[in-house]
């Protein structure tokens, strides 16, 4: 673990922070707003129409209206959209953000920066590896989009890979948690591995640093079906525990080399930063233009980046969608930089992890104390992607119930009923990988699109 | 860590998912929907408590005493519209939904071979995750909701080039055809699709879905119909079985999808 005690993890703070881009440290003492966007539909469609987009309207609008509001910092991040993966479309973007960011940095002496997360657009029934997609041969493009990205100049280097994603799929659509953790945190974490060792050469090869990587594809989807108070297609305690499984997976990117800030959308990112001690990007309440969740304070409270999550350009009132948002997020990080200033960060620390801690199991186990007691539990297991999966989930589902039994959190039967089926489904489960490997492979092998192929086994 | 002691949490969460939750069980909830008839009923508990791994043996028991169609609509169908209220009350959630769909088609599977010439369906539906989407989860989803209202679905999977979705719809002709699309970058090529079509005299509802596209979009171009979420999904396409137009639909999408 690279901190002693929960309470020693604070938001702003990280024990491995990182530099890039013009001036920025992440997780050295503050903040930093991290400000995610779409560009508007049918500017995909011509590489000038998409240069200027990204670079003339939505990065200066970001750019001036941080300088604007007087904020020291910010992060941009751009998510590819899908047809970036033509060098056509692509480059110029990244080459022109890179140009701008430097502009602002000379001018006003902002500190600025670009991430650049590149679309992983595998199919597991085409195949994850290269030579297997006779088709699309998106396993080629994903390392030709991380080449494009890092050679043109991208500050930070991240992606939301897919791998395990069939049986993501799979696990939340059917309610079976023993196929998320073969997939997600099994396969997945494979996947993750063999990815990242290479992505890692990349960016070394270009001066970038590799960031992180998320289950976006798995335990996001959960979360987002789960839902809010009314919605329940899946139980939240179900998604609560994916998201611990999750955890084991996303520290495989940092575990060969990549350096953080890791993906703000991955929620586990509390429970990774516990464990390796790098910074985390977050995205909560100041993200409500992308989506609703049940935990938008108190997943702020050990950020290194705060994020927006994205929103498409638009128009608004109060400037563009960016700006707006810019200014939502950067004003949240004020309060929390202020509070670092005047040595209260604990307390307000404290204050957003209070404020949802009761709204929902999801919410409940990604509490700091809790959270890092998941960490602890991975971190026991070492390298064992098995293991340390099962005890991610084990634990995390424990603590839930625990919390249920000492009545800090409520729970429906429902989400109680499934809760405990997951606990006996999980002691059920052999303790060696190979056995465990075994029987998954047989108990899946009709889980739509599954192949070992396409994890190299 | 601070203490939090005193403080009420009441006064800052409120847990509408407690408060409101339905305590009766399924059992309970069921015993008056299920079917009287005891053959049938047993067919349709099969579907109720998802019991796939069983509903071949007991589908079979019953085609020995009543006739298949009868099975299919009697048991199998009637324990999945059980389902589909134990659903709507949320006693059952999508898990159950989707064990509940597969136990079901294994059961038509079996009954529909001793039909003579076949079953009827109740139509064709062309399903797709837009060019360059690779979201598919919620296509997934609707297609078993629709499969099951007794619809022959044809799912043609993600990432679907425009001119295939066109041919296929050409080949077909189904009763509509729906697009899901998680970016804001692959959704415009429901309108692209809908402009083919059109021009070539098509005039099927095209129903635009996915976390990108919201009705204002999917009613900003001509075929255009939205839905917002899976169980919808059945409830227009009994309405375009009715011979509702897509300009129909749009005016009536309100009282169509009720409560859904």
């Amino acid at each position: 673990m690279a901190y002693d005690s929960a309470d020693d993890m604070v938001f702003g703070r990280s024990k491995s922070p990182v530099s890039y881009g013009f001036g920025l440290k992440i997780g050295a003492g503050k903040v930093i707003p991290e400000i995610n966007y779409a560009p508007r539909p049918g500017t995909e469609k011509d590489p000038e129409k998409l240069r200027k987009e990204y670079v003339d309207y939505i990065s200066k609008d970001i750019l001036d209206r941080a300088v604007t509001a007087g904020f020291p910092d910010v992060q941009l991040e751009t998510e590819w959209v899908s047809q970036m993966n033509q060098v056509k479309l692509s480059a110029p973007v990244v080459a022109g953000q890179e140009e701008i960011c430097e502009k602002y940095h000379e001018e006003y002496g902002i500190n600025c920066g670009v991430r650049q997360t590149i679309p992983d657009q595998r199919e597991a029934d085409h195949g994850l590896r290269p030579g297997m997609d006779k088709n699309k041969a998106y396993p080629e493009k994903l390392f030709e989009c991380a080449e494009i990205a890092c050679e043109n100049g991208a500050d930070n280097f991240s992606i939301e890979s897919v791998g395990g994603k069939e049986f993501a799929d799979y696990a939340v659509t059917n309610g079976d948690i023993v196929a998320f953790l073969f997939g997600v945190g099994y396969l997945g974490s494979i996947d993750m591995t063999w990815i990242w060792e290479q992505f890692v050469d990349i960016c070394k090869k270009n001066k970038t640093t590799p960031g992180g990587d998320t289950d976006c594809s798995g335990a996001n989807v959960a979360m987002f079906m789960a839902g809010g108070m009314m919605d329940n297609d899946v139980q939240r305690t179900f998604s609560a525990v994916t998201r611990c499984i999750a955890a084991a997976r996303t520290l495989c990117a940092w575990e060969v080399g990549a350096l953080g800030p890791d993906k703000d959308c991955g929620y586990e990112g509390i429970i990774v930063k516990s464990i390796a001690g790098k910074p985390t990007a977050q995205e909560g309440k100041n993200c409500q233009c992308a989506h609703c969740d049940l935990q938008g304070n108190l997943i702020a409270q050990c950020c290194d980046l705060w994020s927006n999550e994205s929103v498409e350009y638009h128009p608004e009132f109060g400037g563009s969608s960016v700006q707006c948002w810019l200014g939502s997020l950067g004003y949240e990080c004020a309060l929390m930089n202020t509070s670092l200033q005047m040595k209260q960060e604990k307390t307000l620390r404290d204050l957003y992890m209070y404020a949802d801690r009761s709204r929902g199991p999801e919410a409940y186990v990604l509490a700091y104390d809790n959270a890092y007691k998941v960490g602890q539990a991975i971190a026991a297991e070492g390298e064992h992607l098995y293991n340390r999966s099962l005890a991610a989930g084990l634990t995390g589902a424990k603590i839930i119930l625990n919390g249920y039994e000492k009545k800090e959190l409520g729970l429906t039967n429902k989400q109680l009923d499934t809760l405990k089926d997951i606990i006996k489904k999980f002691e059920a489960l052999p303790a060696e990988e190979d056995k465990f490997v075994e029987y998954a492979v047989k108990e899946f092998k009709d889980v739509p699109n599954f192949t070992m192929k396409n994890y190299g086994l | 860590m601070l203490s939090c002691e005193g403080a009420d949490f009441t006064q800052v969460v409120k847990r509408y998912d407690i408060d409101s939750q339905v305590i009766a069980t399924p059992e309970e909830m069921a015993k008056k929907m299920l079917p009287k008839d005891e053959v049938f009923r047993k067919v349709a508990e099969e579907v109720l408590y998802m019991r796939f791994k069983t509903v071949g043996p007991v589908v079979m028991e019953a085609l020995k005493q009543r006739n298949p169609l009868d099975v299919i609509n009697e048991g199998l169908v009637a324990g999945m519209e059980v389902v589909a209220k134990l659903y709507a009350e949320h006693v059952y959630y999508l898990p159950e939904i989707m064990m509940a769909a597969k136990t079901m088609e294994i059961g038509i599977a079996l009954a529909e071979k001793q039909v003579p010439g076949g079953r009827e369906t109740k139509g064709t539906v062309i399903m797709h995750a837009a060019e360059g989407d690779p979201h598919d989860i919620g296509k997934n989803i609707a297609a078993v909701m629709v499969r099951s209202s007794g619809y022959t679905v044809i799912d043609m999977g993600r990432d679907v080039p425009i001119v295939d979705f066109i041919a296929k719809v050409e080949e077909v002709k189904p009763l509509f055809a729906s697009g899901t699309a998680l970016m804001t970058t692959t959704m415009s090529a429901f309108p692209e699709e809908a402009k083919i079509l059109k021009e070539k005299g098509i005039n099927m509802p095209l129903m635009g879905c996915g976390g990108a596209v919201n009705r204002e979009y999917a009613n900003s171009y001509d075929l255009g119909i939205y839905s917002e979420k899976a169980p919808q999904t059945p409830l227009i396409a009994e309405k375009i079985r009715q011979g509702y137009d897509w300009k129909r639909v749009r005016d009536e999408w309100d009282s169509i999808v009720g409560g859904q």
